[in-house]
């Protein structure tokens, strides 16, 4: 203070212009001062920042900062009178002990309202125990351990899909296909990787082709960071399922896919891939474009969903994820989008960022337009136990270089015909 | 069980084990002479895949060609990190004989500081070179060879026949096995003990440079792949012996094979733990690894 009444002196005695230039430096600060008196509400989420899947996490990170950035400027949350959102990350380096100690942080030293996170079912399940114990909502992004919300948990809610779903979506595709072709394949394989995410997959994929008559033929499992799958293509030659469910993040299923071209193994009904790696847009930057022909892909968003949607904030989110990431909205961006617009929507109902009125908010919650839906649902509504019920993932196939959605057959666009079964290698051009 | 699968699956793992055993090769040479345990020798390979990536991308040099470049490169930061980091260290502990713990710690350092550098330098996304030309696989028979992964694993012997060859007959090799025998009767006949520690530690990150360049066709380059490599290198090379040169070679493939047989009966996983079982058997019978010295 000493100093701008010194400066202010100084001014007065010099002559008006710096007087004027003073005055307005003044208003300034006394604006400046003025906005930090203004609520803001920090929520925090926790993300594998780095690690072996920093890659997905730090576009989840892109999508919830593209969100924040998108509320902020058209006004904020409007029944808090304008209060500006402010979003922190935790890193979890893909590791369940460092995640539920970034939520600590996140929930006692960082005082957030609300959480979201974490990608990896591994980290989610104990951190979501820590955010229920201190009462702080948790938006789940991207876990899909189907265990997540069945476990009563107040402060629990699941924009995405369970497990279960995916697995289900998997076999239905694989049915549907069958049907339209008359050509039905006998057995299945599932390689996955082998923490939560993969082995609960592989459990469900094996009790969905169990009550629809497929015979499991293949089942293993591959610890993370693998620098060779030889070994287990060897064991897909030998025991020859016909269709080839596989779960893996990007570095693993990047080998994977590349040993599978190299090996020239043929699985009739080809490979279907829940996801992971398949959804990452760095994946698709670093493998040849031949090692993904014909590949299915499900994943809980919709890859065309820029063609379909006309909602202003989603094709921004577009535009700036190819300006920051150097490429397309992915599944992740998407689901980092939709978290913070959900945790948006709740605290404009809920008035306050306490958080036990904001987790009243949530499980209301029953959202039908807006760019929260960024992932291709037609809507957010929670169950009690705090799931998403109308989540739904698209299943593409790789055609001639492009994914197009081949499931649901309402979601296929008109002149999309999937090839079933696909090609041999030997049938295919330039391999 | 099947022999076609059961030789299918010797041909991989002699691939893999030859992959695995060029690689532990630097691990193998610095222990040897420097009793340095390296933790940061998978940091190294994947600052060479990077570096035979951005090659590769920027300058469009096919990853066999980017040899010339990362090999060089790779000798002179090991060099460096072994006269300006390690050293001191060295020097501090000259009365004694070098602590491994404190140059583990040490290194374990610079693994960290690496790894992380790279995640800051070219975030997380995974890289991946792509060749411009297509290389069929070989047909041995009915099983089909990856031409790169052949000639990684090949390259892998001729490295280790080459580095034997030079310790054992060059001028510099004889000073880098003299100084490995005993560090103070070398320095005493003249031996410029900091020097050849210093060369010794940038051949063996050279020999990285040169897997870095060879394996950049079938492994992306990813901040985190360092460690995969950097633990089966400690398994190899603790097997085979340590500061053995041919002891790296026949750990790997003896690794490899292993895990690719036993990878037929249980999953690759378990496979993995029965290899771990292995390397405890072998050191009960033969505590200084297959081709180690006691």
């Amino acid at each position: 203070m000493s100093n701008h009444r010194l400066q202010r002196t100084t001014a007065n005695k010099s002559n008006l212009l710096t007087g004027a230039l003073t005055f307005g430096a003044l208003t300034f600060y006394a604006s400046f001062a003025f906005a930090q008196a203004a609520p803001t509400v920090t929520i925090g989420c926790v993300l594998p920042l780095s690690g072996g899947s920093a890659s997905v996490g730090s576009q989840t990170k892109v999508g919830a900062e593209i969100a924040v950035d998108q509320i902020n400027r058209e006004g904020g949350i409007k029944s808090m009178g304008g209060a500006k959102l402010n979003v922190v990350f935790g890193d979890s380096q893909s590791k369940a002990d460092i995640g539920v100690t970034e939520t600590e942080r996140l929930v006692t030293r960082e005082n957030v309202a609300a959480l979201c996170g974490a990608f990896n079912s591994a980290v989610t399940f104990p951190a979501t125990e820590v955010a229920e114990r201190y009462k702080t909502p948790w938006v789940v992004v991207g876990a899909v351990k189907d265990e997540i919300t069945e476990r009563n948990f107040k402060y629990v809610f699941r924009i995405n899909n369970k497990a279960n779903y995916d697995a289900r979506e998997q076999v239905d595709a694989i049915d549907l296909l069958s049907k339209e072709t008359g050509k039905k394949p006998k057995t299945l394989g599932v390689i996955y990787e082998g923490t939560d995410w993969g082995r609960s997959h592989a459990a469900n994929i094996k009790k969905f082709a169990s009550e629809r008559g497929y015979s499991v033929v293949l089942d293993e499992a591959a610890p993370p960071n693998q620098v060779d799958f030889s070994n287990q293509l060897l064991k897909v030659r030998s025991t020859k399922p016909e269709a080839l469910i596989v779960a893996f993040y990007t570095p693993d299923h990047l080998i994977l896919s590349r040993q599978l071209m190299e090996q020239r193994l043929d699985v009739p009904f080809g490979i279907h891939s829940v996801g992971g790696g398949t959804e990452d847009p760095a994946f698709y930057k670093a493998v040849p474009p031949r090692a993904v022909g014909y590949y299915f892909v499900q994943e809980d968003f919709q890859i065309d969903i820029t063609e379909v949607t006309k909602d202003p904030m989603i094709l921004e989110a577009d535009k700036r994820s190819k300006e920051v990431l150097g490429y397309p909205m992915s599944a992740y961006t998407a689901q980092g989008l939709s978290g913070v617009y959900v945790i948006k929507d709740a605290l404009e109902r809920a008035g306050s960022a306490d958080r036990t009125k904001l987790r009243d908010a949530l499980a209301a919650t029953d959202i039908k337009s807006g760019p929260a839906l960024a992932t291709g649902y037609q809507q957010i509504k929670f169950d009690e136990q705090g799931q998403n019920t109308h989540a739904h993932g698209a299943i593409s196939q790789n055609i001639e270089g492009k994914r197009r959605t081949v499931w649901p057959a309402e979601n296929r666009a008109p002149g999309v015909k999937p090839s079933w079964p696909v090609p041999t290698w030997s049938e295919r051009p330039n391999s | 069980m099947d022999p076609f699968i059961l030789s299918f699956a010797v041909v991989n793992g002699l691939l893999q084990g030859g992959i695995y055993g060029g690689i532990a090769l630097g691990l193998s040479l610095i222990f040897g002479v420097l009793r340095v345990v390296n933790f940061a020798h998978g940091s190294f390979l994947m600052l060479s895949l990077y570096l035979s990536f951005w090659c590769w991308n920027l300058l469009g040099i096919d990853p066999y060609l980017s040899a010339i470049v990362t090999v060089p490169a790779m000798f002179a930061l090991g060099y460096f990190v072994q006269s300006v980091i390690i050293s001191p260290l060295i020097r501090r502990e000259r009365a004694l004989v070098v602590e491994p713990l404190s140059a583990l710690l040490l290194t374990c350092g610079v693994f960290l500081v690496l790894d992380n550098v790279a995640l800051m330098a070219f975030g997380p996304d995974v890289r991946s070179v792509q060749l411009s030309y297509y290389l069929p696989s070989l047909m041995l028979g009915p099983i089909p060879v990856n031409i790169p992964r052949l000639i990684a694993a090949l390259a892998a012997i001729l490295v280790a026949v080459g580095v034997s060859f030079w310790l054992r007959h060059s001028h510099a090799g004889r000073a880098i096995r003299a100084t490995a025998q005993n560090r103070d009767a070398a320095a005493m006949s003249g031996i410029d003990v900091p020097k050849v520690y210093a060369v010794t530690f940038g051949l063996g990150c050279a020999i990285l440079g040169l897997f870095g360049a060879l394996i950049s066709p079938f492994i992306p380059a990813t901040p985190t792949i360092g460690l995969a490599f950097g633990i089966k290198s400690f398994i190899v090379v603790v097997l085979g012996g340590m500061g053995s040169i041919p002891g790296s070679i026949i750990g790997g493939l003896v690794i490899g094979v292993f895990e690719a047989v036993a990878s037929q009966f249980v999953t690759a996983t378990s496979a993995a733990i029965f290899s771990l079982g292995l390397f405890i058997l072998v050191l009960l019978v033969r505590p200084a690894g297959i081709m180690g010295k006691a």
